[in-house]
Order: C-alpha cells, then structure tokens, then sequence
C-alpha cells in the first residue's frame, strides 16, 4: 500500500514536471496574450485573437522566426479576459510572472488594455496594441507601451472631414456615445473636428453601457433633426444604435461610427438595414500597403477569407502589424528565446528606432508610443460592402450621400 | 404655437416608448414572478432563459427563414422543456432547503447554461432583421414600432391568461394550494414536486417566449441573459413578488419612468433610478406597490 502512494506521488510530480522538461527541449518563442473572449467584447476580442493565430500560423509555416539561420517557432498563449480591465491586468501579471512568456500581446479594448499595460510597463515587456486607442494610454508616460491604431480622438477624424465631400454640406451634427473610455474620446474626437469645420452640434449626450432602451434617447435626437449623426461605439453599442434609429423612424443624411461597422457582424446581422452606414477605420484592403511577410494587403484579404471565411476588421490587421513589429525587433538584434528582461529593453529601444511599411501600413511610434505615420480612413456600407471613401485620393467609390429615409427604401 | 406643439408631442412620445418598453420588462418579467410566487425560488437563471427563447427564434428564422413571431411555440417549448427538466432533476432536490442553496444552485445552472451557449454559438452578437424589422407607424407626430407593440400586447394577454389560469383552473388552484400551504396541499393528495415541475414549465415558458419577441428588436448574445435576470428582479420587486398582475404594473411603471429620465434629464440617470426605484420600494412598501407582494 505504502509502495501503492509512492508510486502515486512520483507520478504525479512528474506529471507537473512534464511540461517544463517538454519546455526545455525545444527553443519556441512563448508570446501570450488577454483578451476579452467574453462579455460586452467578446466578439472584438475573439477577431483580435484569429488576428494574432494569423501571424502565428504564417510565421510557423516557414518554420518560425528566423534567427541567425535557425528556426524558432511561435507558440501562443491566450487567456480570457471576460471584457474586464481588472481580469486582464490580472491575466497579464500571470503571463509575466508565472508563465514566464517572452513576450505579451496588446489586448482589446481601452478600458482593459490600460490596465495591463500598466503591468507590462512594471516587469518591462514591451506591448504593441491593435485595439486600444485611447488618448489616456499614451499620456502616462510609458516606455514600453505602443499602438499600430492612431488616437481615439485622431481615428474619426475622417467621419467628419468627409462633410467637405458632400453636397449640399451638412450643416448640423450630433453626437452620442457610451461612457467608456474609448467611446467618450471619439465623442470629444468628433466634437472638436466638428468645429474646426464650423459644423453646428445641436446635441450631445454620452450614455452608459448598460442601458436597456435606445429608443428615448434617440427620439430626442430625431426631435433636433441634425445631418449628420456622429456615434462613439463599439460593435454591440452599433447595432443597438440602428435598430433603435429604425424604430424611431429616424435617418439623418449622414451616420457614422467610432467602431462597429467594419466588424463582420454588423452587416450579416442588419442586411439592408446596414446600408450608407459610415465608419471610422485604419485599413482597407485597397490601399496600396505591403510587406514580405504577408504580401499586398488586397492579398492579406483574400488569404485571411480563404482561413476564416470572413475578410479581417482594421483592428485584426492593426494587431497583426503590431505583432510583425516585435518579430521585426527580435529579428534584427538577433535575440533567441527564452527572452531575459534585457532583451526585452533592447526590443523596446529598437521599437523607437523602427520606421516600416507593413501590410497595415506605415508604423513609426511616436515618443509617447502612438503610430505617427497612420492616416485614418473612412468606410460606407454601400451595396453590403465596405468601401472606402475617404479620403478622396484613396477612395474606391464617391460617398452615398444623403442617405435614404427608412420608408424610401425597397426591401 | 409651434414650439408648444414639440413640446406636447415630444412627452406623449416618451409616454408611449416608456409603455411600449414597460411592456417588454412585463413580458420577461412575469415567469420570474410565478416561479417565485409558488417555490420561493430566486430563478438567476432566468435570463438564460430568455437568452434559449431568443436563439431559438434566431435560429429558426435564420437558418430556416421562419417568421419570428411564428417561432414563438417553438420557443415556448424549448425553455419550458429545459425548465422542466432542471426542475424536476435539480431544484427539487434543494426546494425545500434554506434559500441559500437555491440562490447557489440556480446561480450555477446560470453559469452553466451561459457557458454551455458560449460554446455552442460563440460570442457573437446577433439580431434578428426581418423585412419588417423596426416598421412601425404612426399618429401624427407619435412613432410606434410595430414589434414592441406586439410584445405589449402579448404581455397583457399572458398575464392575465396566467392570473385565469392560476385563480380558476383546476392544476391552477392546485399550483396556488401548493404555495399557500405546502402541508396542507399534501395531505389532500396534490403532488407538491409535479406542481412545482409544472410551474416552473409554465413560468419558463412565458419566459421563452420573450426571448424570441425581444430578439427582433435587440442584440442577443450567449452572456445576454445576467442583465435581464437582475431588471427582471427589480420588476418583480416593484410590483410585488409573486403577484402575477404586479408585474405587468411594476414592468410598465419602471417603462415610463425610465422613459421621461432619459428624455427630460439623460440617459445614464434611466439605468440608476431603475436601483434608486429598487430601494426606495424595499424600504418603504417591501410588498411591492400593489401592496399584494409576499414578504419574507
């Protein structure tokens, strides 16, 4: 009985050996990474992690990084968040701590990406985020924080300049917007843009996420009639605002989003509902963007259809820029993993230097660690797709403008 | 003249979207009163509930293009089947024990069903857009979505057929005996755990049903269900637990109110005063505004 427990114990202790010897063997790059897999942004979280097991995937089907002619494949690791900041600052300690990985991923979402940055900031891990672009993320000044997405405040900027376009000009606008972080800044984003345009804002107001009814608020923007509608959103905040618009038999001449729009969902769930919808983005895939990892980025497109089924958001390809940024950096200092807090300065040093074209664009961080070299875009829903439209040089199709009343339109 | 006449419509629009959404708190609302009324049971399942009606309605439509409003037996049946089934397997066996081990086993039921939908469906949001999705019509300068107006309807109907079925129905007053006196219904030969069983049928039901009502005009997704449990108890709270017809009263009360915040003051005091309305009921008429509510 006695040699029955031994047996046991050994067992057992050698079962939680396994993977550190199994670790051991074979040199990988361990990256990890929180997101929210659930909750409010689950569905923006789960994008951002296909986005990353892209990256992956393409980097360990040439066998990995490649580092003084020797392969090392890239093995993710990913926790979820449930759309909670305290959850992945949590998770991300864990990653630092415990788990010991090389590097970690920027999340999604403002809100938990500037808790956990807070984190990788304190054990020195570098974090390039495609999903947070909150103004707040870049005044603290962090060292080791970066964002492939330019500022919330700077991302609508295309939603509003657009009214140049368009004829006859809007005169009148309002805004709305959830109370979050990121939302409350492209709200105050879009309020400033408004001005320098000499646009008239005839109401505004910010609302908390967890509000049930959509319809009163929007009665009292319907009330004040304005032309354009100018929405601080995330994907679910979104679809929300356009059943609600339907109900109260609104449509201004001009709706556009922070976020939402470019996620596939959106025009699956509202169909025709969808159309002459405007939204703020980073990336299209007919910008002329390319690198030698993934190619042109109408090619990243196709390839990205081919494995999921779904062309990606901007902010899959933002993650995927971000992720090339570090692989980059090890790249040209020639750092093999495991990697120790020194190659992990030496990484960050080197994020400053870095001036690249990628197949998101051109990335050039910023003292503050924010892209300087990232002009936004904007997209419409025209005909159950997304086409971009501004700016004017990099347009596809001319802007739909006004937008048809619901009872106009044909079913 | 002009400005009186905004003024005058823009409050009977908030009137009419505050009855119209009071109608959908009522219609979601009314299963969590039932169940508590006759088992004591606090269902924190019971957003889950509208969550399995909602994707019932949701699948059906999408992947057969079933009519929303015709998916609704289906739904009905669904959720009554799943509550039937986890009553008469799992809440009877903690029924009778302290409220706590209902609190405890309905709250993991909860997180089971959630997680087990997270699974299955990924957390994608979802919404059910027919070709008549958000048409409505309207009286002069008041706008009326025919969707919510169905669910008001609806809402009323089942409330009173549940209130009928509960005051003169046979398996109803066998139900009401059940929960008046538990002993006492034993000993003249009702079978208290198939009441139960059947109750909880019942309750979860209506409750599916709302799910497949609110999933033309909301987003619906596998975490959905928490939010609508916990409004579903501040309903319930308002107009009287257990008291069927209170939460047609407490649903369209909260509606309105919630309504004329969000219109004359913002947005965000509609979500707090939803809990500020919760306390003050808790405090002073614990019975619930009908005063017909049960106190523990």
């Amino acid at each position: 009985m006695r040699r029955l427990k031994a047996l046991m114990l050994m067992t057992m202790i050698s079962a939680l050996l396994l993977p550190g010897i199994a670790r051991g063997q074979t040199a990988k790059f361990r990256i990890g990474c929180a997101l929210p897999l659930t909750g409010v942004f689950g569905r923006d979280g789960n994008l951002v992690k296909d986005a990353y097991a892209y990256w992956a995937d393409t980097i360990n089907a040439k066998g990995g990084i490649t580092i003084k002619g020797k392969n090392y494949p890239v093995e993710l690791l990913f926790f979820d968040d449930k759309s909670d900041q305290a959850e992945s600052a949590k998770l991300v300690e864990r990653l630092a701590t415990f788990e010991k990985v090389d590097l970690i991923l920027g999340g999604f979402g403002s809100d938990s990406v500037f808790a956990a940055s807070a984190i990788t900031e304190k054990y020195k891990y570098p974090m390039v985020s495609g999903g947070a672009s909150s103004n707040k993320l870049f005044e603290r000044g962090f060292k080791y924080y970066f964002s492939t997405l330019g500022k919330a405040t700077e991302e609508v900027r295309g939603c509003v300049e657009i009214a140049d376009m368009l004829n006859p000009r809007p005169k009148t606008a309002a805004i709305i917007g959830s109370d979050v972080l990121f939302t409350s800044l492209a709200a105050e984003g879009y309020k400033s843009y408004l001005k320098k345009l000499n646009i008239e804002l005839v109401y505004s107001e910010l609302f908390p996420l967890s509000l049930d009814d959509y319809n009163s608020l929007l009665f009292k923007v319907k009330q004040k009639n304005p032309d354009m509608l100018l929405v601080g959103s995330h994907l679910v905040v979104a679809l929300k605002v356009m059943k609600a618009l339907k109900e109260v038999d609104f449509m201004p001449k001009m709706v556009a989003f922070s976020y939402g729009p470019t996620v596939p969902d959106f025009i699956k769930s509202l169909g025709k509902d969808a159309e002459y919808v405007i939204a703020a983005a980073e990336w299209a895939p007919n910008l002329k963007y390319k690198d030698a990892v993934f190619g042109t980025a109408r090619q990243l497109n196709e390839a990205y259809f081919k494995k999921y089924g779904r062309y990606p958001d901007y902010v899959e390809v933002a993650s995927i820029g971000g992720a090339l940024t570090e692989q980059w950096a090890i790249e040209k200092l020639g750092l093999v993993p495991p990697l120790k807090e020194a190659d992990r300065v030496r990484i960050m040093e080197e994020l400053y230097k870095m001036d690249v074209m990628t197949v998101y664009g051109r990335i050039k961080f910023g003292p503050d660690g924010a892209n300087v070299e990232h002009p936004p875009i904007a997209v419409q829903v025209q005909n159950g797709k997304l086409v971009t439209v501004f700016p004017k040089d990099a347009a596809e199709k001319p802007v739909w403008y006004p937008a048809k009343a619901w009872k106009e339109r044909k079913q | 003249m002009e400005g009186e006449k905004a003024v005058v419509a823009l409050l009977l629009q908030a009137l009419v979207t505050g009855l119209l959404m009071g109608g959908v708190y009522a219609a979601y609302s009314s299963g969590f009163s039932l169940i508590f009324g006759v088992m004591n049971i606090v269902n924190i399942f019971h957003g889950e509930l509208i969550m399995i009606g909602a994707f019932t309605t949701y699948w059906l439509f999408t992947l057969y293009h079933v009519d929303p409003f015709l998916t609704l037996p289906v739904s009905i049946l669904s959720a009554s089947l799943l509550g039937y089934v986890i009553q008469r397997f799992l809440i009877n066996r903690v029924v009778e024990a302290p409220p706590m081990m209902s609190y405890l086993c309905t709250f993991g039921i909860h997180l089971i069903l959630a997680n087990l939908a997270l699974l299955a469906w990924s957390a994608d949001f979802r919404t059910v857009t027919t070709s008549y999705s958000g048409e409505g019509f309207s009286v002069g300068p008041i706008t009326v979505p025919l969707a919510r107006l169905a669910t008001f309807g609806i809402a009323i109907v089942t409330t009173f057929a549940i209130y009928w079925f509960l005051e003169k129905n046979r398996h109803g007053k066998a139900i009401r005996a059940a929960s008046q006196d538990k002993e006492m219904a034993r000993l003249v030969g009702i079978d208290i755990r198939k009441v139960y069983a059947l109750t909880f049928a019942l309750g979860a039901g209506i409750t599916g049903m709302a799910g497949g009502l609110i999933s033309t005009y909301f987003v619906i997704y596998p975490q959905m269900g928490l939010p609508y449990t916990i409004t579903a108890f501040c309903v319930v709270v308002l107009g009287g637990m257990g008291y069927i017809p209170g939460a047609l009263v407490g649903g369209l009360l909260l509606g309105i109110i919630q309504s004329l915040t969000a219109t004359y003051l913002t947005s965000g005091l509609s979500v707090a005063i939803t809990f500020i309305l919760l306390f003050i009921i808790l405090i002073l008429k614990p019975q619930g505004i009908m005063g017909r509510g049960a106190v523990e």
